[in-house]
């Protein structure tokens, strides 16, 4: 099936042409939301919204880009939401510890561990991970999509919607931003 | 210097990492999930058609029941309109025939 085959069954409301969408497209989505949210139950829930929005907006779809890059831009965009809605919930969190009985949940999730990542890098990829998480978000976008996802430059400026220039100095500020995070975490 | 290889290392230890793959069975899961959203919603009881008629009932009730009342009001009064005119007649001296030009006269 090609993209555009795809995209007329979509518009159809064809379950043979979502199957083919999700089946084709998963691991990739999936790749990019665990990179970016840090935990795999709620980079599926988040996969999962993705490929919703896409079945359920599809006809809002103008082919401008490619299929592949507006659903990276989803992910991304998704994933992000979920940052935030985490960082709120930890605010309230807070407040609710400091007139609670003390049993409420903490928000603060556990060292990440990239199911990809080779056994011997296991515990520096965790410290980068969490420095990752750190970066400002366009940076946190732009390092995911390159280095988990293997997008060229040209390809996540396309995601971004911004200029190959404009990520060549994201990933740059990125670098330094770990850098200095990761030197602050040693010590 | 030691520490410099150290963040070196571990800036590259994305280097040679192989993407993740979605959980098995991630499509059935998916659908199960598009499934249970477009099912319809259980309706709430106060949107139930039995609720609507007895509340309807209800108020028509209680508006026969006022209404009853009022007129059983009218029906029976406990004093007469003429009775009222007559008192209040009365109170202000309107009953004699004298008037306040004829009583001024009469000073």
């Amino acid at each position: 099936m090609n993209e555009f085959e795809l995209i007329e069954g979509l518009k159809n409301g064809d379950e043979t042409a979502f199957r083919y969408l999700v089946t084709t497209y998963q691991d990739r989505i999936y790749n990019t939301v665990i990179g970016i949210v840090q935990n795999a139950e709620d980079a599926e829930d988040v996969a999962q919204e993705v490929f919703i929005q896409v079945f359920r907006s599809i006809h809002s779809f103008k082919g401008e880009s490619k299929l592949s890059t507006w659903m990276y831009r989803i992910a991304t965009t998704r994933s992000l939401d979920l940052l935030r809605s985490r960082k709120s919930k930890k605010r309230f969190g807070f407040i609710q510890r400091l007139f609670g009985d003390g049993t409420e949940p903490l928000y603060e999730l556990p060292d990440f561990n990239h199911p990809g990542v080779e056994l011997d890098k296991k515990e520096n990829a965790a410290k980068l991970f969490k420095a990752i998480s750190q970066l400002p978000e366009n940076q946190k976008i732009a390092f995911t999509l390159h280095k988990l996802e293997d997008l060229s430059y040209q390809e996540v400026s396309e995601v971004m919607n911004t200029t190959v220039a404009a990520v060549e100095s994201l990933m740059h500020r990125a670098r330094l931003n770990l850098r200095k995070l990761l030197e602050k975490e040693s010590g | 210097m030691k520490q410099n290889n150290k963040i070196e290392e571990m800036l590259s230890s994305l280097d040679g990492c192989s993407k993740a793959t979605a959980p098995d069975f991630f499509y059935t899961r998916l659908k199960a999930r598009m499934d249970k959203q477009s099912a319809p919603a259980p309706q709430s009881w106060v949107m139930r058609p039995a609720f609507a008629i007895v509340a309807i009932v209800a108020v028509l009730l209680i508006n026969a029941i006022v209404l009853l009342r009022q007129t059983k009001t009218t029906d029976n009064p406990v004093v007469s309109d003429t009775d009222t005119y007559q008192s209040v007649a009365m109170e202000y001296s309107l009953n004699d025939n004298t008037t306040p030009y004829e009583l001024i006269a009469d000073k």
